[in-house]
């Protein structure tokens, strides 16, 4: 130990001592926030105080008092050519057309289980058939993972699927990925059949609007 | 200042501060709960000191076992006396005048806690989490204790992930309010709210740096669920893992030059360590357990605690931020640390595969209180820092 330290710790006790030094008897007052009477000094517990609103009451449409959003980065040329977020909003969402080509994932998997083969080709056969839809895949995960963990493995799944059907000849920019992780269960259940059915890949047939615009 | 008696002892003795606050961590975070006795409290301030002290480390005892008693009166302004029974001394005599008699609570705890620990008490920071009702989830703000809710967001669509920026003033979440997972910041002064990060595929797990100039994340955009690193705002997104599997819940060293990320590359889930300005994945020795996911790195750099996952179970980890063998600590998932890097607020099942509940845990000690719920299932607290 240095002796200047040891000074030094030395005088650091002492002023310690002297500030948190509190006499029998001898009352401190610690004014809260908003406090405004008089007794004693403020020990300044007001400050870092975090600071939040009142409950604030949301437009409807929930975008905050201070109404709308403020646009952010959106880069419609990613490496993986996703269709941009301008073209996929403006199109007409269809999640019935194929409703029956869900594909499916064995537990902590992302590869499209063997019999959704046949479903990937009947996507990629109507796609091929109707050159301006798109389609948007939307991965999802059971409830056994954590929850972020699935967001991103329901994504990993969702992106698998894209590949397959960019392997049977779709184009990458027809293909948009989303992942919901174990937010929305097909089957409510906790078990096995119902886990099943939840670790799956949706189609969503995405189409033009009709001629003059979405209304 | 410390008045713990071994401490204070350490102080008369001329050794240096610095020495002895080593040897407090260390003597800390194997110790045991210090007995307490309180006295004279009613009401809130009760209900809230013994809540306060519990999850700080302290059991409130009878008076022949307490080690300190704080006497006390309810009242107007709180008053309350911090004695050390052993050494006949009185600590401190306080009153708390103005505020809720809860925030008067608070503020009489963090000074117990700061008078025979040292440590600055953690009763007055807040928590940020997910709450979710039948299909729709929305972002709420509390008390570290659960009181006072406020919920932030009212889109009735699905959010996840929220987490403070530095200041206590901002958040950032994730929100499918546009059909997407984009990225936004929420100013809780203003409310007003901006949309950060909303490329085609995912944007997910928002992570700010310690000094907030950074937002670390995870975006499919590469064709892969990869972390990138982006400007405060979103601007200018970097990648910084380039494996085919998808990666997940990045978190930050508290000197913001490390981010700690979870990968799939080997198969199963595990945790990886990256510099924030690039570099090869280092994995990080997690002995004893595997299945890693949603680490949270200490404030005071020191720890990483972490959810394991055991196929239908979790539990609560931690581990040394070097790697090494992890404990397991409690039933549980997605942890978060206090300012003080020793209490932790997770979620935990009501029952297998049930709603979730935030409960804190004071790790060294093993004490696990609820906090007040909301209504529905609450998830992915983030914890003030």
């Amino acid at each position: 130990m240095k002796p200047f330290s040891k000074l030094g710790s030395l005088a650091l006790v002492l002023i310690l001592s002297l500030a948190a030094g509190c006499k029998k008897g001898q009352k401190n007052y610690t004014p809260l926030p908003g406090y405004s009477g008089t007794p004693g000094a403020s020990s300044g517990l007001g400050k870092g105080q975090p600071i939040l609103p009142a409950a604030r009451p949301l437009t409807p449409d929930g975008s905050g008092a201070n109404g709308a959003d403020v646009a952010g980065v959106n880069n419609p040329d990613g490496p993986s050519g996703q269709p941009s977020r301008e073209e996929i909003e403006g199109m007409l969402a269809d999640r019935e057309q194929f409703k029956a080509n869900t594909v499916y994932f064995d537990y902590d998997k992302s590869v499209v289980k063997a019999e959704g083969k046949a479903n990937l080709q009947s996507v990629a056969a109507y796609l091929k058939a109707h050159s301006d839809n798109k389609v948007a895949i939307e991965g999802h995960c059971d409830e056994r993972g954590t929850e972020e963990y699935n967001r991103s493995l329901g994504e990993r799944r969702a992106l698998s699927a894209r590949d397959a059907l960019i392997g049977l000849g779709i184009g990458a920019d027809r293909v948009v990925t989303r992942s919901f992780g174990e937010d929305k269960p097909a089957e409510l259940g906790h078990d096995e059949a119902a886990w099943g059915k939840n670790r799956r890949g949706e189609f969503i047939l995405l189409t033009p609007p009709p001629a003059g615009g979405l209304r | 200042m410390p008045r713990h008696p071994f401490i204070a002892l350490l102080l008369t003795l001329g050794i240096t501060l610095n020495a002895s606050a080593a040897e407090v961590v260390v003597s800390d975070v194997t110790s045991r709960a210090v007995p307490i006795h309180l006295t004279g409290f009613s009401g809130d301030a009760k209900t809230v000191l013994e809540f306060d002290l519990y999850v700080a480390g302290f059991d409130l005892v009878a008076p022949a076992q307490a080690q300190y008693t704080v006497n006390g009166k309810s009242g107007a302004a709180l008053e309350g006396v911090l004695a050390d029974v052993n050494n006949k001394a009185t600590l401190f005599n306080r009153s708390y005048p103005g505020g809720s008699s809860r925030a008067q609570a608070h503020a009489l705890a963090d000074d117990v806690v700061q008078a025979i620990t040292g440590r600055k008490g953690v009763s007055r920071t807040k928590l940020v989490f997910k709450v979710q009702k039948d299909r729709i989830s929305e972002v709420y703000a509390s008390d570290f204790d659960g009181a006072n809710p406020v919920q932030l967001t009212a889109d009735a669509n699905i959010v996840a992930a929220p987490a403070w920026r530095p200041g206590r003033k901002s958040l950032v979440y994730t929100s499918y309010r546009a059909g997407n997972a984009d990225i936004y910041s929420q100013d809780l002064t203003t409310g007003s709210r901006k949309a950060l990060v909303r490329f085609s595929g995912s944007n997910i797990s928002p992570a700010p740096s310690p000094d907030g100039s950074k937002l670390a994340m995870i975006l499919s955009k590469a064709g892969s669920p990869d972390l990138w690193v982006s400007d405060a705002e979103g601007g200018n997104p970097r990648r910084l893992t380039t494996t085919a599997a998808d990666e997940s819940s990045p978190c930050w060293s508290p000197d913001g030059s490390t981010l700690c990320v979870v990968s799939r590359e080997s198969g199963f889930p595990q945790l990886y360590t990256v510099a924030a300005s690039g570099g090869a994945m280092r994995r990080l020795t997690t002995a004893g357990v595997r299945n890693t996911t949603e680490p949270d790195w200490s404030p005071d750099g020191k720890w990483i605690a972490f959810t394991r996952s055991r196929g239908d179970y979790f539990d609560i980890c931690i581990v040394p931020a070097a790697g090494g063998d992890a404990k397991v600590i409690t039933e549980g998932e997605d942890p978060s640390w206090a300012p003080n890097s020793r209490t932790l607020v997770f979620a935990r099942r009501t029952s297998k595969f049930g709603p979730r509940k935030l409960s804190l845990l004071d790790w060294p000690t093993g004490h696990v209180k609820d906090i007040a719920q909301v209504a529905g299932s609450s998830s992915q607290p983030s914890w003030s820092r």
